[in-house]
């Protein structure tokens, strides 16, 4: 591992070095190149180095680790028109100090095509995203990476990237998504690693090594894939659309019989409108999760749920943007659920989240700070996310942030990370 | 005057094919100061039926610091002098690189604004906000880059000078926008404004928008160069655009979500 960080190092130093000379040499120019006279035909390469630090501000007596983030990391990507296919690289290598050990994550390595010209087909390892929520999911069911979103990497690391295949269809006024998952891809859930969680079953916080999550993932192929279809058009300024998903619970949050973690079956149906209201934009979506436990009765599986989301953004002063969402989940079948799972642990009928976002530009949008809430006041428990981000120069950005977690109670959904409320910093070299 | 007795013929043989081209330069000054506003307005947003350019920007703040921004810029106009869409994907610098952002504007309401993140596949939706911001980091503000509606400000033509027509404008609702008043002095021979002063109060202007190079591409006189200096805190952006092309056919689904989640390169690339 040691290795691989001197490694990485050396390469980024290499790099800027490089790129610095470029600068210089192209003295007169300042754009330093001659996109402007040529077109970049060839495969073109860019990335960033990250170094990203990250700390609990709090014992966690779960864990012995104090560090929730300490890495280097390199992002490239290539990308190259062949004929009338176009093909992207992009991955992600790192040298982890906290889950110790190089990793590699391959963002995307896709091909895209248009075989007719009301066809686009997209197929490989790739991040897909819908719905309107923000930070809050209904029907979008594609893996997130709830690690890296609770330890302060970059937003962009909360969608994780699936071997798929997206055909789009495009007609006259709707369109419609069809992405295939042949293979079921889970969230990068809390396990215990990173991160301590709630046990119901123990009554107390678990983390790793004795404590980590281990779930059998539905690998059978074909019957175990995931299917999400999505039919949306705009009539007008209004955006509407329909959802379809068949496959499982991201998360395991089910047992079998044994006792064995499991994800189990689930297909959500839902629809979702966006549109502009006085000056903002409002959002409202709804989801039906429709699970195996048809009368609520089995303690093991999670009963059926209704999700239902609405929103509204708009600009509070010149540069201020401000919006809040209210979101429930709402589950059917309460009073089966209530006889079969008597534990003190049992959650609400309905849970009721509501978020906030700031974001201020400042600077000629150099200085950006934000600030992000959820806060349940059926579960009595928060998430705060401020951050801001600095961008030096073309190249450079710096950013800060914290993720606080804090409740009532020990076991709900938020409360149970009050541990693992960190603060983090990181700065980034991008080319 | 060799360019204008040019013009004056050009003029002369658009009418004969029947094309309609209003009361162009070369002929008496202009007297009606909502004429001259209009007219400058198509000159400036809506030549041609549609438009690509290759837009980059060196942004130098007041310190020296420099920073760059290079876009793809596709523009289709829906009406002349009414609604447009526009198009714009980011090649640099690295953080941007293919973002997307559209916008349908609209004369009779707000603008529809979406942005594309391409490493979280998001498609986002921004709210219409204070189009007197900054642009992508830059001087110019959104409304400098996609205009300004006409109709929000009253104007009055000061004096007519021989080669320009100079405009003040008085905002109609003086608590949406932060300026008091600007001036303009607009080049009676492309109808183009060529240069744009803001004031707060006084007599000094606090923002200067020039332009710095025209040219005659396909027949359309357009600004290639221009520049917004912050007269009051220093700093200033200068805007090349360069690889133009008007009336290339770009179809309305273009402006659409297709166009976001997957680039279209056919468009986006440079015309031969």
């Amino acid at each position: 591992m040691k290795r691989g960080l001197s490694t990485l190092l050396a390469l980024s130093i290499s790099l800027s070095v490089q790129a610095a000379t470029e600068d210089s040499s192209a003295e007169p120019d300042p754009w330093g190149d001659d996109s402007w006279g040529e077109q970049e035909t060839g495969p073109a390469i860019h990335g960033f180095f990250e170094a990203a630090a990250g700390a609990r501000l709090q014992n966690d007596p779960a864990m012995s680790e104090d560090k929730t983030l300490t890495e280097i990391r390199g992002h490239l990507e290539w990308e190259k028109a062949l004929g009338s296919a176009n093909y992207s690289l992009k991955g992600d290598l790192y040298a982890d100090g906290v889950e110790d050990g190089l990793q590699l994550d391959l963002r995307e390595a896709t091909v895209q095509f248009t075989p007719v010209d009301w066809i686009d087909i997209q197929a490989g390892q790739q991040v897909s995203t819908w719905g309107t929520g923000d930070m809050l999911f209904l029907n979008d069911l594609f893996p997130k990476d709830w690690k890296s979103f609770f330890s302060g990497r970059d937003e962009t690391y909360l969608k994780a990237p699936a071997a798929s295949i997206k055909g789009s269809l495009y007609a006259q006024n709707v369109s419609l998504d069809l992405i295939w998952t042949p293979l079921f891809e889970s969230d990068r859930y809390i396990d215990g690693e990173r991160f301590s969680y709630f046990s119901q079953l123990s009554g107390q916080q678990m983390a790793a090594p004795g404590g980590v999550l281990n779930a059998d993932e539905p690998n059978a192929f074909p019957e175990d894939g995931e299917l999400a279809a999505r039919l949306y058009g705009r009539q007008g300024s209004l955006e509407w659309a329909l959802y379809g998903y068949r496959g499982f619970w991201k998360q395991p949050v089910g047992l079998d019989s044994n006792g064995h973690l499991i994800f189990p079956r689930l297909d959500v149906y839902g629809a979702s409108v966006r549109a502009p209201l006085a000056g903002g934009i409002a959002n409202t979506e709804f989801a039906w999760y429709d699970g195996k436990d048809s009368d609520g009765s089995d303690p093991l599986i999670p009963n059926d749920q209704v999700r239902w989301l609405a929103g509204y953004e708009h600009e509070l002063v010149p540069r201020l943007t401000g919006a809040m969402q209210y979101y429930i989940e709402w589950m059917q079948d309460y009073d089966a659920f209530k006889q079969s799972y008597p534990s003190s642990y049992r959650p609400d009928e309905v849970r009721q989240v509501v978020t906030m976002r700031l974001t201020w530009k400042l600077m000629r949008d150099n200085l950006t700070l934000s600030w992000f809430n959820y806060w349940s006041p059926t579960d009595e428990d928060y998430y705060l996310r401020p951050s801001a981000s600095y961008r030096v120069d073309d190249n450079w950005t710096l950013s800060a942030g914290a993720n606080l977690f804090g409740g009532e109670q020990k076991h709900t959904f938020f409360s149970q990370f009050e541990e693992g409320s960190n603060l983090w910093f990181r700065v980034r070299y991008g080319f | 005057m060799i360019t204008s007795s040019k013009r004056v013929l050009k003029a002369v043989s658009m009418l004969a094919v029947g094309v309609l081209w209003g009361a162009q330069a070369g002929a008496a000054d202009l007297t009606d100061v909502q004429t001259i506003v209009d007219q400058a307005n198509l000159a400036a947003y809506y030549q041609g039926d549609d438009g690509r350019s290759e837009v980059r920007m060196l942004i130098r703040d007041d310190q020296g610091r420099e920073q760059l921004r290079q876009f793809t810029i596709l523009r289709k106009d829906v009406a002349d002098g009414g609604d447009q869409h526009f198009y714009v994907a980011f090649s640099r610098p690295a953080d941007v690189r293919n973002t997307v952002f559209m916008v349908a504007k609209h004369v009779d309401r707000d603008d529809d604004r979406w942005l594309y993140l391409p490493d979280l596949d998001l498609v986002k939706r921004i709210s219409a906000g204070d189009k007197r911001t900054s642009f992508v980091g830059s001087h110019f503000f959104y409304e400098d880059v996609s205009g300004r509606n006409p109709a929000e400000d009253a104007f009055e033509l000061l004096e007519t000078t021989a080669e320009q027509y100079h405009l003040k404008a008085s905002p109609k609702d003086p608590q949406s926008v932060e300026f008091s008043r600007y001036e303009l002095w607009i080049d009676k021979a492309s109808m183009l404004p060529v240069r744009i002063d803001y004031f707060s109060n006084g007599d000094s202007p606090y923002r200067r928008v020039e332009a710095l190079e025209v040219e005659e591409i396909q027949g359309f006189p357009t600004v290639v160069k221009s520049r917004v200096s912050d007269l009051k805190n220093g700093g200033e952006t200068t805007m090349e655009f360069g690889f133009m092309k008007y009336d290339i056919g770009i179809p309305d689904d273009l402006f659409t979500e297709r166009s976001l989640r997957t680039l279209p390169r056919e468009w986006l690339r440079r015309p031969q």
